[in-house]
């Protein structure tokens, strides 16, 4: 017994304190942090269904945005009012199968066209679905957007609803509480993503990816697991979509451009094509750069203070360029991405091992004693 | 390991004409593969070997004619429908997938396997069955073909004969009644090319199946093959045993290029 608790261990152990350190942190984060953590969790999911579509399938895909605006909205639509107003947490699960059918809609393209052409085809998306966010007021709140009905769950409600909850000496307000569930959907991606990688689709779709007639002599039907990577990928969208928009508590059609389609793209180039944790990595990344460069624009040189508007660049764009130079820096130096290089430097610390083993699990989270310590606050 | 039947059907080529844009890349060719031989297709460069194997894996559709295996049209099929059947490839230039020989293997066992995105995505439990039988079995086919050591190495690390030995491997997979070889040992320095004859000698005897066998090395085809067709720019120009082609002055004069009067080329 104890023997299967130790192996179970052994594998599983960074894992473990790693889920233990992301379960304890909103213990110590307060709002701004929480905020970061939480939109990097929405577009690693995000990210996780682009990376199975172009890094496993090798289809290119600028329409992602789409299907994330198709989950957002669809899920304040279902929940809300002008809407059917359902219970919210079937309306999260029908936003999700709402992006799932908007990407078998469009199955028939996805399904023939390969490539980069496939990139162009679904750049019409996202153009249409701005234009649609814009026009149809009645459903999307137009220009000024729809606010987003709160998500409950049994009687638990995803905000700082009047029963204030405090755990453990800390006030749960909305972050802190939508941070567990994005801890919970995000662990359910990996767990299907991760799934279906190792399984029977993701060789079909890896195999599709490196020759499509190795791929379609070996028995697999090549339209049709194209048209399944896009639909699985525009779910991971719908799902990201949901989350984004508890997040900002309000969904606007100018988020969903053409840029994040291309902020999408970038994660999974950054973090490594074809892996559930470097598109992961690849997402805190791009997500987590431009937020900490606006908080801490003050302190960098060269970048202006949100709002000076002297002529000098501002955090968003600085932090633009700065990604846009990791990329370069990535496809030269590491063209497998985060996940590559991670996996390298771990292959090149087993041949050495007596060398220091550097710990990775960061500062241990706080002494216990100040657990009941009220947060700090950004301002 | 459950195969399919014990003696495969005939695989019947009947007046196939494959023309691309006014080039006739096979013209009216017909031969039959009896069921469990091994049938030797050879010819000179550019004679239509490959075209013909494009036609009967499904890739290329012809002009005219029919491919039938025992009772089933082949013919009008999509490729992932003639591997459903059972007829499996080899290419003549090494087209593997990345990752590990493995995970090359194991898409060879798709048709034979059924999880799809959402058995795979939640993990259920007969999904991770299927996939730890299938395992097993590649691990066996691993065996047969020589691969077993590098089993979970990177086809990219292998060396040149090793790949083109995953790609059988990976037909070998499917469990095919029909194994179609394009050039199994182009390339190979003479050690491989014993080994690679061993394991197509092995297997046949083995699993029972029809081989259609493309192949330069004449050595090789001498020595294996039950039957040949001889092409030459896209027409069978003569049919035997190894033993009648190695004689017949239409195949001398298009291999060495002599006029056709036959005790020259002899």
């Amino acid at each position: 017994m104890s023997d299967v608790l130790t192996s179970v261990l052994r594998r599983r152990g960074w894992t473990l304190l790693l889920a233990l350190l992301l379960f304890a942190l909103p213990f110590y984060l307060d709002a701004f942090w929480l905020r970061i953590g939480l939109f990097s969790m929405a577009a690693a999911i995000g990210a996780v269904g682009i990376g199975l579509l172009s890094g496993t399938a090798g289809q290119l895909s600028l329409g992602h945005a789409f299907f994330l605006a198709v989950g957002a909205y669809g899920y304040v639509w279902l929940a809300g009012e002008p809407g059917p107003g359902l219970p919210p947490a079937l309306a999260v699960l029908l936003a999700v199968l709402l992006a799932g059918a908007a990407g078998g809609l469009f199955s028939p393209v996805a399904g023939r066209v390969k490539g980069i052409y496939l990139g162009v085809a679904t750049l019409a998306l996202v153009f249409l679905g701005h234009h649609v966010l814009l026009t149809a007021d009645s459903v999307t709140g137009g220009f000024n957007g729809r606010s987003v009905p709160p998500l409950e769950l049994g009687g638990f409600s995803f905000t700082e609803a009047d029963p204030g909850l405090t755990v453990l000496g800390v006030p749960f307000g909305a972050e802190e509480r939508l941070w567990y569930l994005g801890l919970a959907l995000f662990a359910l991606t990996w767990f299907t993503a991760r799934g279906l990688l190792r399984g029977r689709p993701g060789r079909a779709l890896v195999a599709l990816r490196d020759s499509e007639t190795a791929a379609s002599v070996m028995g697999v039907h090549v339209a049709k697991y194209r048209s399944a990577a896009f639909v699985v990928s525009s779910m991971y969208a719908g799902l990201a979509g949901v989350l984004l928009a508890l997040s900002f508590r309000r969904v606007v059609p100018d988020y969903f451009s053409l840029a994040l389609s291309v902020d999408y793209l970038a994660m999974i180039v950054i973090g490594g094509l074809g892996s559930v944790a470097g598109a992961t990595a690849g997402a805190v990344f791009v997500t987590g750069l431009p937020l900490l460069m606006t908080r801490y624009a003050d302190q960098l040189p060269l970048v202006a203070t949100p709002g000076s508007g002297d002529g000098s660049i501002g955090p968003t764009e600085a932090a633009r360029y700065l990604y846009g130079a990791a990329i370069v820096v990535i496809l030269l130096y590491a063209p497998d991405g985060l996940h590559g290089l991670a996996r390298r430097t771990r292959a090149r610390l087993r041949r050495r091992p007596p060398v220091t083993v550097p710990s990775e699990t960061g500062p241990a989270p706080g002494t216990s004693a100040t657990t009941a310590r009220a947060k700090e606050h950004t301002p | 390991m459950t195969t399919r039947t014990t003696t495969p059907p005939a695989l019947h080529v009947r007046d196939v004409t494959v023309r691309f844009a006014g080039l006739t890349a096979l013209d009216d060719v017909s031969f039959t593969v009896a069921p469990g031989t091994l049938h030797a297709v050879i010819g000179p460069n550019g004679a239509g070997k490959s075209t013909c194997f494009n036609v009967l894996s499904g890739l290329y559709r012809p002009a005219r004619g029919s491919v039938r295996l025992g009772d089933e049209e082949l013919t009008r099929l999509a490729p992932h429908r003639i591997a459903a059947l059972g007829v499996a490839r080899t290419f003549q230039n090494i087209v593997t997938t990345q990752g590990t020989v493995a995970d090359n293997l194991m898409l060879g066992r798709h048709v034979l396997s059924r999880s799809g995105f959402a058995a795979s995505a939640l993990r259920l439990p007969r999904a991770l069955r299927e996939q730890r039988e299938h395992l097993a079995a590649a691990r066996g086919i691993a065996e047969l073909t020589g691969l077993g050591e590098h089993f979970e190495t990177p086809v990219a690390l292998l060396s040149y004969g090793d790949r083109k030995r995953v790609e059988l491997a990976r037909a070998l997979c499917l469990e095919p009644r029909v194994l179609l070889l394009d050039e199994p040992v182009a390339g190979m320095n003479a050690a491989e090319r014993a080994r690679t004859a061993e394991v197509v000698r092995d297997i046949r005897a083995e699993l029972g199946l029809s081989v259609v066998l493309v192949e330069h090395d004449m050595g090789l085809v001498m020595r294996l093959a039950d039957e040949v067709t001889v092409l030459d720019f896209g027409k069978a120009i003569a049919h035997g045993t190894p033993d009648e082609v190695r004689g017949d002055p239409e195949v001398l004069r298009a291999y060495l290029g002599t006029e056709t009067t036959g005790e020259d080329a002899a």
